[in-house]
């Protein structure tokens, strides 16, 4: 799962020397919150966000005359003086779990990605992994979502996975929420079948604890 | 009382689906029993039924999906894509009978020789897509009824309601875009049961944006939610919409003792909505309704819920008001 294989790669980048009105028409016009800034040689140099841009803007409560004057005033911003200089980026070859877990360690929403000689070749953005993880959660197949509690040791989803095999029936995906209980966990098959019941009474008869809908949980435990 | 026809031939039980399947020939005996037992079948009209023209099938689904249907069962593959979709080599002979009869109904209708009906088929069709079997459905029945509504029939709009537990994904996707065809759903919200869409943001696309809406109840739910939901979304959707002629999609799944579902939905609750139903289309389509059945699996409790039903369509069923139902539910 390779970051070249999500990334956008047509990106769409400026330049440094860029007023911030045409950057963030830019913007606006392709739909997008991250500008890449590039000099020659497609070297990045930068970032700029839709925030950032708003950030420097007048505020819209201003009164016409003062909005106006200071629209003009902002021609002269350039997007070096607002961008992000030498920003965390990503190279082509890491992966998505890495920009997955970088997201989170940086609380950013999208990554530059750059060869090894810096120079941009895609932007990788939540969208981007939202768009796979949609995927490999199974959601566009028909199917239903089962959630059973096992004890957290060796052997459990094999268990689980042989007795839906059992009846013929293939996995969309299978999630594991790690924190369910001391010693347990919740595995939640999306099984692609309309045949629920019979599923259900399947795991019963072979011993397995099915959760009630309305407590499934991924990472939050209720409160008590 | 109400000229109410009844679609229901033997042949509909020709359709085997094998052990551990749910949707079942004893599900339509179930349900002629109960209809029966409350000697009601005098009173029915009966439908003839004959195998639809493959032109209307066509209107629907894709030829080359129809020829894999028509060569699996030939061939007795016993599956059709999919575990969930079993046949047997009659299955796509009875598959066109449902359609043929349902048509067959329509023309009654329009015709003015029924008032309304019941279409007791198997096998059902609201998951089935233009290219696809899905979730034990083959051909969609209704969408191929709304279609030859317009097309034969120059109905110019049509109000599909599909109280199946499970949303009607092959519907949906079928009239996304068009909007002359209303299709309403209320459904076990899909994060909880199969198919997984339905999901109350979908709400049709390019000109048929506004004419799809979902209702979605969580698992546990019932009477309560069913009557809030059809009060806030389907009623105000249909006096906007103002059907010409009301399409049923009718599942009895989201019975509190059917097991395909986590709904809690019980029989009163089942006539309210059904109740609900014909007064709107008396309201907007001269009483022009055609119910067909989708799922319902207890076998214990659908002879009571189709007796009803069919009493209701009938008018025999004192259409209580609102406050009244609403006392007796809870």
């Amino acid at each position: 799962m390779f970051i070249d294989k999500s990334m956008t790669k047509n990106v769409v980048a400026v330049g440094p020397e860029m007023s911030i009105v045409a950057a963030r028409e830019i913007m606006v016009k392709n739909g997008i919150r991250h500008l890449p800034v590039v000099v020659e040689d497609d070297k990045l140099v930068g970032i700029v966000t839709d925030r950032d841009i708003r950030t420097a803007m007048p505020s819209a409560v201003l009164f016409d005359a003062e909005h106006a004057a200071q629209l003009e005033q902002l021609a002269g911003v350039k997007v070096q003086d607002i961008m992000t200089s030498g920003p965390v980026t990503v190279s082509p070859t890491q992966t998505l779990e890495d920009a997955l877990l970088m997201m989170e360690m940086h609380k950013v929403g999208a990554f530059p990605v750059v060869d090894g000689e810096g120079r941009l070749k895609g932007i990788v953005s939540v969208r981007d992994l939202m768009r796979a993880f949609v995927s490999v959660l199974g959601l566009r197949d028909p199917g239903v979502l089962i959630g059973i509690v096992v004890e957290d040791k060796l052997g459990q989803m094999k268990k689980i996975v042989d007795a839906i095999s059992e009846l013929g029936i293939s996995f969309g995906s299978v999630l594991v929420a790690r924190t369910w209980e001391e010693g347990k966990r919740a595995v939640f098959p999306y099984v692609l079948t309309n045949n629920i019941a019979r599923v259900r009474k399947h795991l019963r008869e072979k011993g397995f604890t099915l959760l009630d809908p309305m407590d499934w949980y991924l990472d939050q435990v209720p409160k008590k | 009382m109400k000229r109410t026809g009844l679609l229901y031939d033997e042949r509909f039980l020709l359709h085997k689906t094998g052990e551990g399947h749910p949707e079942i020939p004893e599900r339509l005996s179930a349900i002629m029993q109960g209809i029966e037992k409350a000697d009601l079948l005098s009173k029915l009209i009966p439908i003839p039924v004959t195998a639809a023209k493959m032109k209307w099938i066509e209107k629907v689904h894709s030829p080359k999906y129809v020829h894999r249907f028509e060569e699996a069962c030939m061939l007795d593959l016993g599956e059709l894509g999919d575990p969930d979709n079993q046949i047997c080599p009659q299955s796509y002979d009875t598959a066109l009978l449902a359609v043929g009869g349902i048509l067959n109904t329509i023309d009654m209708l329009m015709e003015g020789k029924l008032d309304n009906a019941f279409c007791a088929v198997r096998p059902p069709g609201h998951h089935a897509e233009m290219m696809d079997a899905y979730g034990f459905c083959f051909f969609n029945n209704v969408a191929i009824a709304a279609r030859y509504l317009q097309l034969q029939w120059n109905i110019g709009r049509i109000g599909i309601i599909d109280f199946d537990v499970h949303h009607g994904n092959g519907t949906q996707h079928i009239f996304d875009q068009d909007a002359d065809i209303f299709y309403y759903s209320i459904h076990e919200h899909p994060s909880f049961a199969y198919p997984g869409t339905g999901r109350e943001f979908e709400k049709g696309s390019g000109p048929g944006l506004g004419t799809t809406l979902n209702s979605t109840v969580l698992p546990g739910q019932g009477d309560e939610e069913y009557m809030r939901k059809i009060t806030l979304d389907l009623l105000p959707a249909f006096e906007q919409f103002k059907p010409e002629v009301i399409l049923i999609s009718a599942g009895f799944d989201a019975h509190a003792a059917d097991d395909m579902s986590d709904i809690n939905l019980s029989t009163e609750g089942f006539s309210w909505m059904m109740e609900t139903i014909c007064r709107m289309a008396d309201k907007y389509a001269d009483g022009r309704l055609i119910s067909v059945l989708e799922g319902g699996y207890s076998l214990e409790v659908l002879p009571e819920l189709l007796k009803n039903h069919v009493e209701i369509l009938l008018g025999l069923k004192e259409l209580q008001t609102e406050s009244e139902r609403k006392s007796h539910v809870h």
